[in-house]
């Protein structure tokens, strides 16, 4: 057998979380530094990932041996293109949420080893390939995003952690049952229990059954996304929660619901998929208006930046239904992208806040004159969040509307309004935060990005550009499992891609 | 006669011995607590010892292909279901010794009593898994359940646990009653008493339907009110809140592996043949226990009754095990190993946290325990995680059995609502987390909770090992009961 490459890159921030946690409590000086250090380990286990990674469709790295034989529960790991950006963008992501913590008081060690444990979670369930095994890293998670919330939140953390929690966790209950039929019909099939995802794949399901376990599959991850109608407790999360929270719940949490649709409702319910894609589309370019319609009303910049997520993350699912090449490449790419910008914004914000103490868009004013570098990270950032072309929002966005243009024209259109929509948003909340003359006395003498800070941004920066220069980088790697995912539907349904192709005219 | 098969009785055996042994010596010697520990030490050491014979002689049954033994002139069964209920039982008992030490302390010359009672209790809810007879499962029942009122009362400090112990034993007395008569009936139609030899009878005579059925009913009803099934279970919140802390967890938990198994073998041998009279009954109670446990542990104030409640909603769980027939004994059996020393751990730190002869316990007093006293605390968390059914603990993987045998069955419906209530329970589990973690000390009311002792803490340690490791590699545990219960 292999080097278990993805039980070990679970493993290692589960040992980090330990470690910290042993760090002796008033060395308070070390605690933040060992962190950040051993969380660079994954970030290179990742790297060689990467590195090995073949473009190539059907999962890799594979591992799987039994847990409860007689259930059918197995460990059984493994990554295909879709998952292998989302784990990048999680390992990156965590140094940097780390690096970002400098001014969690409370408890620190129990915080950096809350960071690390949902590291673990979330590399676990991008690389599960058991039903159970996956639900189990989908709900674990839960626990220490709570505690991230409910202790080192702002004022209002307890009711926004507790709404985040039971939010999520109903979506999940109806999700298990859907999990406990599948194996049973799995049973009752083949005469053997299993939890499998490629023995589960095998199933010929009925249009009835796969209608109502698309749909209790569908509303765990669309709550998780999260779409419209079930968005609500987003705002509050993402407000309440400390700076590394937001960043990684709006760069990694949100893309499980993505991710879920693309792993586990268009594979194994086609049919359903097909049936009902009209109804999510409709949903996700509802998302995607009224977020950006709300992010424009908002006065308090995290809520702006919390708001745009259901505006991005309805691109996401439009691009993920228009199942066409283009639209599911755009989907995961732009989750990625998502998590980088969006990323970027809640450092910003949170770095703003601990120099002001306030979120609100009309205490600041002229920044742009006392604190340049951050106005100029802050601008690159919104760009690449709009969509300018050369950064990778750009690149994302434009292979969805393509994408989904080619089989929903009416609902590629009405999406290209959210893209105008948060030009508006964030240049408009960029103009009253930055430009001007700082009239406000606290506004003269704030000071500007930090040695510490401005480390922070480059690795982002750097990608930000990368993937808005050369997505192939990326792109090579993901097709081969979205094409296959197409595949699959075609195969088993009366779907077929429509052939147009960017360049030529349609028929 | 040859079917005195001493090694079937023996963890009972010892456990009466042991129990007698400290009435007399502390009749006759009036020793310190300390000296007395030894005495346990040794005595629940023997105990583990006369376990492992039983197991290993059981063992050693199987590879000759026998599912296990009868004895003492078809009384007693020694099978794989019993086995592993008094392997749970045994654990309970330990962790429940541990976790009552600071309360025999503060209750002086009455600790001796305490601890003579709970080995009574223990032998007694043995009998009763053990039982292969309807009249030896009646006896077991009512050594177990009295001592339990006993215990009730055993710290007599407050009018609460008065109460709860006078509930406590008349309502119980009234459920041993009904099921005496249900044995009754079912003698006066059958003649038999024995519960394999039921199973048979019914196979082949039609006995009156009427005295059938509301003997099954008066079985099945004297046990429910015993693992606190709705509508039964309006006892548990006041007993549970006012019983001396120190021994309310084992109390809780000793009865409820005593009543499920005695009820899985109730309803999955002598009555198998009426599966599809009592399974829509049974399912009916266990949708009913699981919302209203809910529901009523949602609006709680004191922890102990939440816990109550939630053992409520728990009962209602493990039915859903059992309405889905002997395929699921496996997964209830996990499921009460794990859920009862989880009991044991929360309600030994409500002890700890409210004082170990209290009665009640204010979520009030929760409030920044994590602060004050972070072993504790992260101990009640887990087990909150734990009782919640949270993946990542064995909570989850027991919910997970329960649930897959019942829907194979086809009682889907009720699986739904399991699994829409436990999203409700979250509330209040987390409820005790926030308070812990995310509240500050209440300066007004707190006091400062002991640090449990090197015993306590060894429990909870167990308890939150248990609770994890199984959780995220259940396989030995499952492996465990499987090789033994065919």
């Amino acid at each position: 057998m292999d080097f278990p490459m993805l039980s070990v890159l679970i493993l290692v921030p589960v040992l980090a979380a330990l470690v910290v946690m042993v760090l002796p409590a008033d060395r308070t000086e070390l605690h933040l530094p060992v962190a950040l250090v051993l969380s660079l380990l994954p970030v290179g286990l990742a790297g060689i990932l990467f590195a090995r990674f073949e473009s190539a469709a059907g999962f890799q790295f594979v591992e799987q041996a039994a847990l409860i034989e007689r259930w059918g529960i197995s460990w059984h790991l493994g990554i295909d293109g879709i998952a292998l950006p989302l784990i990048l963008l999680t390992t990156i992501l965590i140094p940097i949420s780390i690096a970002a913590s400098t001014s969690i008081a409370k408890s620190p060690q129990l915080f950096l080893a809350m960071v690390l444990l949902l590291e673990a979670g979330l590399i676990g369930v991008f690389s599960a390939l058991d039903l159970i095994v996956f639900f189990v890293f989908f709900e674990a998670i839960l626990i220490p995003m709570y505690f991230i919330i409910g202790i080192w939140g702002s004022e209002n953390r307890i009711y926004a952690a507790i709404k985040f929690f039971l939010y999520t966790a109903f979506g999940s209950a109806l999700m298990l049952a859907g999990i406990i039929a599948l194996s049973v019909l799995q049973q009752q099939k083949t005469g053997f229990a299993s939890f499998d995802y490629s023995d589960l794949l095998t199933l010929e399901l009925t249009p009835g059954t796969q209608a109502w376990l698309f749909a209790v599959f569908g509303i765990a991850f669309a709550i998780k996304v999260p779409m419209f109608p079930v968005h609500t407790w987003l705002p509050d999360a993402h407000v309440q929660a400390p700076t590394a929270g937001s960043v990684l719940l709006a760069g990694v949490m949100l893309k499980l619901g993505t991710y879920g649709f693309l792993r586990f409702n268009l594979p194994l319910f086609p049919d359903a998929a097909v049936k009902y894609a009209p109804v999510v589309a409709t949903l996700a370019v509802i998302g995607i208006v009224y977020g950006a319609a709300v992010a424009i009303v908002q006065t308090d910049l995290k809520k702006l930046v919390a708001y745009s997520s259901v505006s991005h993350l309805g691109f996401i699912m439009l691009g993920i239904v228009a199942f066409t090449q283009s639209g599911l490449d755009g989907g995961v790419i732009q989750m990625v992208n998502h998590g980088i910008t969006t990323g970027a914004l809640f450092l910003l914000v949170g770095m703003l806040y601990e120099r002001r103490h306030t979120k609100l868009i009309a205490d600041f004013g002229g920044l742009q004159k006392t604190m340049p570098v951050f106005a100029g990270v802050f601008l690159f950032s919104t760009f690449a969040s709009i969509g300018l072309p050369g950064l990778n929002g750009f690149v994302g966005e434009f292979l969805v509307l393509v994408g989904s243009y080619a089989t929903r024209p009416a609902f590629a259109i009405i999406a290209t309004a959210g893209v105008v929509l948060a030009a508006i948003y964030l240049l408009w909340a960029y103009e009253r935060v930055f430009t001007g003359e700082p009239d406000k006395p606290e506004n003269v003498n704030v000071a500007d990005l930090n040695l510490r800070e401005t480390l922070i941004f480059v690795p982002l920066i750097i990608l930000i550009l990368t993937l808005g220069l050369y997505p192939k980088v990326l792109l090579d790697r993901i097709e081969p499992s979205t094409a296959a995912i197409i595949d699959r539907i075609e195969a088993t349904t009366d779907f077929v891609e429509p052939t147009f192709v960017i360049g030529e005219p349609g028929e | 006669m040859s079917d005195l098969i001493w090694s079937a009785i023996a963890p009972e055996i010892l456990l009466v011995i042991v129990a007698s042994l400290v009435l007399v010596v502390e009749v006759w010697k009036r020793p310190p607590l300390k000296s007395m520990a030894w005495l346990i030490g040794a005595g629940l050491v023997g105990t583990w010892a006369a376990w492992f014979l039983q197991f290993s002689r059981l063992q050693d049954l199987m590879e000759l292909g026998s599912p296990g033994t009868l004895a003492f002139n078809n009384m007693v069964v020694s099978d794989g279901t019993a086995v592993i209920a008094e392997l749970i039982l045994l654990v309970i008992l330990t962790l429940g010794v541990a976790m009552a030490w600071p309360m025999l302390d503060e209750v002086g010359r009455r600790s001796a009593e305490t601890l003579v009672l709970m080995f009574l209790a223990t032998s007694g809810f043995m009998f009763l898994v053990a039982s292969a007879n309807l009249v030896m499962a009646f006896i077991g029942l009512e050594v177990g359940s009295i001592s339990l009122y006993v215990l009730a009362a055993i710290a007599r400090k407050s009018r609460l646990a008065d109460e709860a112990a006078m509930k406590y034993f008349l309502l119980g007395s009234f459920a041993s009653a009904v099921f005496i008569y249900g044995v009754a009936l079912l003698y006066a139609g059958s003649g038999s008493v024995s519960i394999d030899a039921l199973a048979v009878f019914n196979g082949r005579i039609i006995i009156s339907p009427g005295v059938l059925y509301v003997s099954m009913a008066m079985l099945v009803v004297g046990v429910l009110f015993k693992v606190t099934a709705a509508p039964f279970h309006a006892w548990a919140p006041d007993v549970y809140q006012g019983s001396a802390a120190g021994v309310v967890g084992f109390m809780a938990a000793s009865a409820k592996v005593g009543g499920f198994v005695a009820l899985v073998r109730i309803v999955g041998i002598t009555f198998a043949r009426f599966e599809v009279d009592w399974r829509p009954a049974l399912a009916a109670i266990a949708a009913l226990s699981i919302v209203l446990g809910t529901l009523l542990a949602l609006s709680q104030t004191d922890f102990r009754r939440m816990l109550a409640y939630s053992g409520v909603a728990h009962a209602g769980f493990i039915l859903v095990g059992v309405t889905a027939g002997r395929s699921a004994t496996e997964a209830i059996l996990f499921y009460l190993a794990v859920y009862t020393v989880q009991l044991v751990a929360a309600f030994g730190i409500a002890a700890a946290v409210s004082g170990p002869t209290s009665s009640g316990s204010p979520f009030s007093s929760y409030k920044g325990l994590a602060s004050r006293s972070p072993l504790m605390a992260a101990g009640l968390a887990v087990t909150m995680l734990g009782m919640s059914g949270m993946p990542i603990t064995s909570g989850f993987i027991g919910k997970l059995g329960v649930f897959r045998s019942a829907w194979a069955q086809g009682l889907e419906w009720v699986v739904v609502v399991a699994l829409v209530a436990s999203v409700a329970a979250f509330f209040f589990y987390l409820r005790v987390i926030v308070d812990m973690y995310m509240r500050d000390v209440d300066e007004d009311t707190a006091e400062v909770p002991d640090e449990p002792r090197l015993a306590g803490r060894l429990a909870i340690a167990v308890a939150v090992v248990i609770t994890i490791l199984f959780g995220l590699y259940p396989a030995p545990l499952l492996d465990l009961i499987r090789n033994v219960v065919s």
